[in-house]
């Protein structure tokens, strides 16, 4: 298996803070990790540095092989934490948008889930539901052939009910060769679906293991998590 | 990719301005049925809203070049612009060029609309105005301005210098929002923006303004018409020599800043 990415002795500071403190990890292409840790332990700063929305840090970072640039952005298929679409926007105009700009995008799969959902295309942003706005914006990052996935807080802002259906949609709409990087702090939720957990605290990696050899142990991963972070429950 | 990034910035900045656009082709189409219909108050009503329209349409495209840079790249909109699969140089000459052509339209429009109302006003005045123009040429002031080649030269000038100052105007603006979005000034990015934008404006203005006076170089009116010449305002010894060293210096800051803010977009530009 090809590594999607690669990153070595990976540090970021905020003037005097230091966020990430050499990070080190790999992922191999087919996998679904989990990207876990509690609130300001660097997970959206190193989400941040992938998708390459920040460039000023010093160590090596390789998303198949490539520094993060134009051809990485062109193969990650990146779900922000927040709305990044303009309230104006109709499914139909964030649907040209990205088969205008990502020669990935299976467009009309797209169409097929904004009607799966029940969507109405020609209504605009800012008078749909947060829910409505979230499925969309999901719809447009799993529309994609991508190679790596990063998927920031999916399941935020979303009810219990609707998560195990929105895990089903990643499971069963993800590329098959492709990487999923999750970020979520919802571990009992989501945990089953993972083949590998990243946990990250102070900005350094400090648990990098197969849900497997978790298992194996007989633990969860989210005893593990709260093993690792007692001191925040 | 630069004409989808074209397409998309031409949709989502037509937004702020399509509005007060369609507004002033209202009011202008009141007036020119006013003036046929022949009721005199509704179209010199209309030719007053038109009078400020104009002046609206400039204002509001000066504003909508602002806040569609600043929406779309440094609120949470930048997530998606920073993330396509374009170098930040190409969002940033998209957003220049589409900037451009509405400030310029605006212009054109600003243009027309008093074009019209002078139209108007010379229809209401039944012809008056002609006699006016009559007079001034009986008394000879007429004879006194530049032959028609040497006004179509001035004006070309007048339309490289706004082009320039327009550019100015975008180089500076473009620099300061993104300058203000960095981390250090992020915490208050408004209050940054306009101060960078002000003070930089001021700086390069006053330098620009000595420039204008002492380079050398200007365009002087002459007999032969009307020509560049290497010498300064103060010592070209014409009344009609215009000192170009200003515009010319404040563009080159301009373009010196938007090499700026693309350096910036690239390597430090911090999306909240």
């Amino acid at each position: 298996m090809s590594k999607i990415i690669n990153i070595s002795d990976l540090k970021k500071s905020y003037g005097s803070k230091e966020v990430l403190r050499g990070v080190n990890f790999s992922c191999e292409s087919g996998q679904i990790v989990g990207l876990l840790g509690p609130n300001g332990c660097g997970k959206t700063t190193l989400i941040k540095i992938l998708t390459g929305l920040i460039k000023d840090h010093s160590g090596m970072v390789r998303i198949d092989n490539e520094e993060p640039g134009v051809y990485t952005k062109s193969i990650i298929a990146y779900l922000p934490e927040k709305s990044y679409l303009p309230d104006w926007m109709r499914p139909c105009d964030a649907l040209e948008y990205f088969s205008d700009f990502y020669k990935d995008f299976d467009r009309n799969k797209a169409e097929k889930m904004v009607d799966k959902f029940g969507l109405d295309m020609k209504q605009r942003l800012k008078t749909m539901s947060k829910g409505q706005q979230e499925k969309l914006r999901l719809a447009l990052v799993l529309c994609r052939r991508a190679k790596l996935y990063i998927l920031d807080e999916p399941l935020g802002g979303v009810d219990p009910a609707a998560r195990s259906h929105i895990l089903e949609l990643i499971m069963e709409n993800h590329e098959e060769d492709s990487t999923v990087l999750i970020s979520t702090h919802l571990i009992s939720d989501v945990e089953y679906i993972f083949d590998r957990v990243l946990m990250i605290n102070n900005g350094q990696v400090v648990i990098d293991a197969h849900v497997d050899e978790i298992k194996d142990k007989g633990k969860t991963v989210e005893e593990v998590f709260k093993e690792v972070f007692s001191y925040a429950w | 990719m630069l004409g989808k990034l074209l397409k998309h910035e031409f949709k989502h900045s037509a937004r702020y301005v399509t509005a007060i656009y369609a507004c002033t082709a209202a009011v202008l189409l009141v007036m020119l049925f006013a003036l046929l219909v022949k009721i005199t108050w509704l179209s010199v009503a209309a030719s007053m809203i038109l009078y400020f329209a104009g002046i609206l349409v400039v204002v509001m495209t000066l504003v909508s070049v602002i806040k569609n840079f600043y929406d779309t790249l440094y609120t949470n909109q930048g997530y998606l612009s920073f993330t396509l699969p374009v170098k930040c140089s190409s969002l940033l000459v998209s957003k220049v060029i589409v900037s451009f052509i509405w400030i310029i339209l605006s212009f054109a429009a600003l243009a027309l609309i008093y074009f019209v109302i002078f139209l108007n006003a010379r229809a209401q005045t039944d012809g008056k105005m002609g006699d006016i123009v009559e007079m001034l040429r009986e008394s000879g002031i007429l004879d006194m301005l530049p032959s028609g080649a040497m006004i179509a030269k001035f004006i070309v000038l007048v339309v490289v210098l706004a082009l320039l100052t327009i550019l100015t105007f975008v180089g500076f603006v473009y620099f300061s929002v993104t300058l203000a979005n960095t981390r250090p000034l992020q915490k208050h990015p408004k209050i940054f923006g306009f101060l960078i934008f002000f003070g930089s404006y001021a700086v390069s203005n006053s330098i620009g303004a000595k420039l204008t006076y002492s380079l050398p170089l200007s365009f002087s009116v002459t007999n032969e018409g009307l020509k560049l010449a290497f010498s300064s305002m103060e010592n070209s010894g014409s009344v009609f020599s215009f000192g170009i060293g200003g515009t010319v210096f404040m563009a080159l800051v301009a373009l010196a800043m938007l090499f700026a803010t693309g350096w910036i977009m690239e390597h430090k530009v911090n999306i909240k």
